[in-house]
């Protein structure tokens, strides 16, 4: 918890000088679940309730209200050791909450879940965010940008950038590209860049069994040429059979923010 | 600091450790009354005590601490108890008294010896108290030594080793030089399992005890450092 550089302020104690108080306010769930694993439930949350000095009469009523709160009741009085991993990370979810802190910090929370796991802790983050602040550390962007209402970007211990999502993606998504799959059986395709002014660019993606191609259109500026391609490709006989915007994802933008500061 | 023992006392008993360290622990007391006091027809138990101190306690710190820090490192339970509020200070402290508990557990037992004793003549009651009480001490200050050694490995064994060692060449470092007595537990027990309390010797082992408790400190201090 210490640091190499600068200051850590936690809602204005000093991590330096105030450890005790700083640290009441954090919650960490560290990565990978580490836990005790010869206890019950039960006992860990009380355990992680005791060391974070959790005032004795509220002790037992506390507990009580976060095993409620993770859905962790059926499995309160068994063995952490016989738990599934969607459990154990409940567990360890459990024991950050304990103590009400402030900051929620959890790291990588979701890596090895299933599915339904994943979205079950997912909803349950989002319920946290609205009473506590939550730091989330993850690899996996688009829960990232499913979960989060800001983002902060860091590369070889530099922050690229801070921004909420929604910012973040439309700042690499500055054109306008459309995919469609069409059949084309005059090969009209190439000539449609003259007839439609606003295209910048058609480009071949890939050919499909059943004959269909799909194509990805440039704009020229930011145009939605949605509605130009759709009649206009209909007067050159060309049939559409699916279109879509080119959506940019977090992913996107992270390799882009990334690749731009190596250069 | 309560949490901590408390956790701890329950995972030595949940776990065999426990039950393993107050087996051998029994086991070493029974055999040492039967070389001390039944085969030389004694009532004094003090033997009893001082070599069940001297070799005992080879076996069983090590059994009793190994696990202390390393299992925590190894595991990353570590990291709950760095960022949490608690103080190093309570951490130590709390699970060198878990260990301890489990001796004195074993230490009451060993009352049966005393009143197998008073069977066949008047053993000295005090003697065995100050006995025990000294026993008290020099597990501290060997337990403080495992400890230290399992703060510095997050492998179990290791830290075993290291500890088992240090008791062991302990015993000969006396021999090579004078320098090295006070890292020789065994010569402050001498006097306890006489049935004599040494101010002195109270006094080193405390010593001795918080030396390797300081440093055991230091050590997990520094380990949120290198985090």
């Amino acid at each position: 918890m210490n640091k190499q550089h600068g200051e850590i302020i936690i809602d204005g104690y000093d991590m330096a000088k105030k450890p005790k108080k700083a640290k009441k306010l954090i919650g960490y769930m560290p990565e990978g679940v580490p836990l005790y694993t010869d206890l019950t439930v039960k006992e860990f949350v009380t355990y992680m309730a005791e060391i974070k000095q959790v005032e004795k009469k509220e002790r037992k009523e506390k507990v009580e209200k976060i095993i409620e709160q993770t859905g962790l009741k059926e499995v309160e009085k068994k063995l952490i050791k016989n738990l599934s991993r969607g459990y154990k990370q409940r567990v360890s979810m459990a024991g950050a909450l304990v103590g009400e802190p402030k900051i929620l910090i959890l790291d990588e929370p979701t890596v090895g879940l299933d599915p339904k796991q994943i979205t079950e802790i997912r909803n349950l983050i989002k319920e946290l965010g609205k009473t506590h602040t939550v730091i989330l550390s993850s690899h996996i962007l688009s829960e990232v940008s499913q979960i989060c209402n800001k983002v902060i970007i860091i590369n070889k211990g530099k922050i690229v950038a801070v921004d909420t999502p929604e910012n973040l993606e439309n700042k690499v998504n500055n054109n306008n590209n459309v995919y469609v799959t069409v059949e084309d059986p005059e090969n009209k395709m190439e000539k449609m860049q003259e007839k439609i002014q606003d295209i910048q660019k058609i480009e071949l993606v890939q050919e499909n069994e059943d004959g269909t191609k799909q194509y990805a259109i440039q704009a020229k500026g930011e145009v939605d040429l949605r509605k130009t391609i759709f009649a206009e490709f209909a007067k050159e006989n060309i049939t559409i059979f699916e279109m879509k915007k080119a959506d940019t994802t977090l992913e996107d933008a992270f390799m882009k923010l990334i690749e731009g500061g190596e250069k | 600091m309560k949490a901590i023992l408390k956790k701890e006392l329950k995972s030595y008993f949940l776990s065999p450790v426990g039950y393993v360290v107050m087996g051998i622990f029994l086991l070493c007391f029974s055999v040492f009354f039967y070389l001390t006091v039944l085969t030389s027809g004694s009532v004094d138990l003090g033997g009893l005590y001082y070599y069940t101190a001297l070799y005992g306690l080879i076996i069983i710190v090590p059994i009793l601490t190994m696990r202390m820090f390393a299992e925590e490192r190894k595991n990353g339970t570590e990291q709950l108890l760095l960022t949490s509020p608690i103080s190093m200070f309570k951490v130590v402290l709390g699970k060198l008294m878990a260990a301890l508990c489990v001796i004195a557990i074993t230490l009451v037992i060993s009352f049966l010896f005393y009143f197998i004793v008073t069977f066949f003549g008047e053993p000295n009651l005090g003697s065995v108290l100050v006995a025990m009480l000294g026993f008290i001490l020099i597990s501290i200050a060997a337990l403080s030594v495992g400890m230290f050694a399992s703060s510095l490995t997050e492998n179990q064994i290791i830290a075993g080793i290291i500890t088992v060692a240090f008791l062991i060449i302990s015993l000969f470092l006396t021999d090579i030089s004078s320098i090295f007595t006070g890292f020789t537990l065994i010569n402050f027990y001498t006097s306890f399992a006489q049935g004599v309390i040494s101010i002195e010797n109270v006094i080193s082992l405390v010593l001795f005890a918080m030396l390797f408790i300081s440093l055991t400190i230091i050590v997990m201090q520094r380990r949120k450092m290198v985090k």
